[in-house]
């Protein structure tokens, strides 16, 4: 990793680091039950829309089927509690489920060029619901309640979603900086070209799905856990891995700090907003969509990065590649093929 | 079960596999010569189904006639759409990022714009032939089935001869087989794809109408044909047109039989178990099971 030149270097390590303080002592200055429970739906939002991403975003593989492993997340850290056993033992057996589902779908679908792996996402979310909702261990469609001993701790499940969140972040970061995250993004650009300098795009997807899958399981079993009563229906609905995909592509698809942004934005405004317009949310999510692919495909971070050169009052670069990628990250959207 | 029950089961089997060619070949014309996996074909099988209930209810004409007018309404409609959305797309060989996103957003907007103008309650078009049928020995077959079953063959020939026999066809062949080619060759890319886009969409509509007959529907009654669509194009070898008859009676023959060992509540399962099985064993499609072997030989 290279040293942080300059005030824009230094400020791009410390400003996530002041991001997750300030969420940290967030409880001290006593905010309202509501502020918190809007940031923990946001917290684990976020999450998912980082795993999406990695998948997503870097190896340029859309899904619809996300809410698969959240739902998965969900259920298994429930059954694992139902059995006595502790909610983080649930969460990471939760997170396991998922990837192992993950290599259910990508074994057949990843092997092949072409739409398959998309359209078989579409797909999987129908068929595991339709399980989900005959199983009888899990109470079928009627649903799933979680009981705990202890008294309902609102700040022990911001903590959980705030920590859950900072991992997706350290991993992505992680990923994004590696020569695993140099291949997914050659993957994304020309997988021929990938192929012929020693990557293996097969392995590569399998195993960005399943960590993006993890993630999303481990997202599942947090909401769960607070929720305390889900079904499939709820949990395993095709709209769950819509909203999934939603947000990684508002906030800026293929970069860290665009999901981020996707994620919180999306968590505000389907808590605020969508609960007054009940009726439109469809279709507010269906026009940004076809906005964003026509106008701006790098996203509310692309739109951002226009605003800001055109405020500096110059053309193309801002004139300091610094700045730029303080504010909105190294890894832009590139090729933005299948 | 008895060889009646078998041959009853058969029988309703091949009549499905019609109105599925039907449904499925639109896609197949787009995702042939575009490259584009058109989600928002959903969309327009539910609007497909409304356009003929609306027709049905305010003018009392019969859904099969909606339906073929439903032909040159999508046409137009899909063209529109190519001309204000699709085109703006990159061009590519495989299907992009944008345009599935872009797809994917339209069928959003059109499913909220159903919910906004006729509710989530579930229609039907009941006509007097829903309930009658044909009785031949102990078989019997509603009539309406009997119907839609012709109307989709028929609709097939007529796509199978301008496929194959017309200036358009031609072109169109020529973009599925090799756009770069086709392009050199004199074949205008921009009106042909704008063309095909509304072929797909009045097929989408036409064979809405048809499911509507079928079935009850609402505004999110396409999801459960989009993956059948799909996977019968898989089936079919992904831009084949004849191939799409064939995958459209391999999906209605394993749906309707599964009915015998599974509950009828996991059948939104069995396309989807259908497709893996597909990619793992044959990732060509029949079709391309069928061109080895003629290679072989």
């Amino acid at each position: 990793m290279k040293r942080p030149s300059g005030l824009g270097g230094w400020l791009k390590v410390i400003l996530p680091w002041l991001l997750l303080a300030a969420l940290l002592l967030l409880p001290v200055a006593s905010p309202t039950d509501n502020v918190i429970r809007l940031l923990f739906v946001t917290a684990v939002w976020t999450t998912t829309s980082l795993g999406w991403n990695l998948l997503g975003g870097m190896a340029g593989q859309v899904s619809f089927g996300f809410a698969v492993f959240f739902g998965l997340g969900a259920y298994t850290t429930a059954l694992f509690m139902h059995a006595g056993h502790s909610p983080y033992f649930g969460f990471v057996g939760g997170a396991a489920i998922a990837m192992l589902a993950s290599f259910l779908i990508g074994l057949p679908t990843f092997r092949l060029r072409g739409p398959y792996f998309v359209i078989a996402t579409i797909g999987v979310t129908e068929a595991v619901r339709v399980v989900m909702n005959n199983l009888d261990v899990t109470g079928g469609a009627s649903g799933y309640r979680i009981t705990e001993d202890k008294p309902f701790s609102a700040l022990e499940h911001y903590y959980t979603a705030i920590a859950a969140a900072a991992l997706a972040v350290l991993v992505s970061t992680i990923i994004a900086k590696s020569k695993f995250g140099l291949a997914l993004r050659a993957i994304k650009q020309d997988e021929d070209a990938a192929a012929d300098i020693g990557v293996n795009p097969y392995t590569s997807k399998l195993w960005i799905h399943a960590i993006a899958a993890g993630l999303t399981g481990i997202a599942g079993g947090i909401y769960a856990r607070r929720a305390a009563f889900f079904y499939p229906g709820d949990v395993f609905a095709f709209q769950t891995g819509i909203s999934i995909l939603l947000m990684p592509v508002i906030g800026g698809i293929g970069t860290v700090w665009g999901a981020v942004l996707g994620g919180v934005i999306f968590g505000t405004v389907e808590e605020e907003l969508v609960v007054y317009f009940p009726n439109l949310h469809l279709l507010i999510y269906g026009s940004l969509l076809i906005a964003i692919i026509l106008l701006e495909p790098d996203g509310l971070l692309g739109l951002l990065r226009r605003l800001f050169r055109l405020l500096r009052g110059k053309r193309g670069d801002s004139g300091s590649p610094g700045a730029d990628e303080v504010l909105w990250g190294s890894s832009r959207v590139e090729g933005r093929e299948l | 079960m008895d060889a009646v029950e078998y041959l009853d089961l058969l029988l309703k089997a091949l009549l499905l596999a019609g109105v599925y060619s039907a449904m499925a070949v639109g896609m197949t014309v787009i995702y042939g010569v575009m490259k584009i996996v058109n989600l928002a074909h959903a969309g327009f099988l539910m609007l497909g189904a409304y356009f003929a209930m609306e027709l049905f209810q305010r003018f009392h004409i019969d859904p099969i006639l909606g339906a073929v007018l439903a032909l040159p309404v999508f046409f137009l409609f899909g063209m529109a759409v190519h001309w204000l959305l699709v085109r703006w797309l990159p061009k590519s060989d495989t299907p992009t990022l944008a345009s599935l996103l872009l797809m994917f957003g339209f069928w959003l907007v059109l499913q909220n714009a159903a919910y906004l103008k006729w509710g989530n309650e579930d229609q039907s078009i009941l006509t007097p032939l829903t309930l009658s049928s044909v009785q031949i020995g102990q078989i019997s077959i509603p009539k309406v089935n009997l119907v839609v079953f012709a109307a989709a063959v028929v609709c097939m020939i007529v796509l199978q001869i301008v496929f194959h026999r017309s200036w358009f066809g031609r072109s169109m062949r020529a973009l599925i087989q090799n756009p770069y080619a086709a392009q050199i060759a004199g074949v205008d890319d921009e009106r042909t794809s704008r063309l095909t886009f509304g072929l797909g969409t009045a097929f989408a509509g036409f064979a809405g109408a048809l499911l509507g007959m079928l079935y009850s529907f609402s505004p999110d009654f396409g999801r459960q044909f989009l993956l059948r669509s799909f996977v019968i194009i898989v089936l079919g070898g992904l831009d084949s047109i004849s191939g799409v008859a064939l995958g459209a009676i391999v999906l209605a023959l394993v749906e309707t039989f599964s009915i015998v060992k599974l509950p009828a509540s996991y059948q939104p399962a069995i396309s989807f178990a259908l497709l893996v099985v597909v990619l793992v064993i044959m990732p060509k499609g029949l079709a391309g099971l069928f061109n080895r072997k003629w290679k072989a030989a």
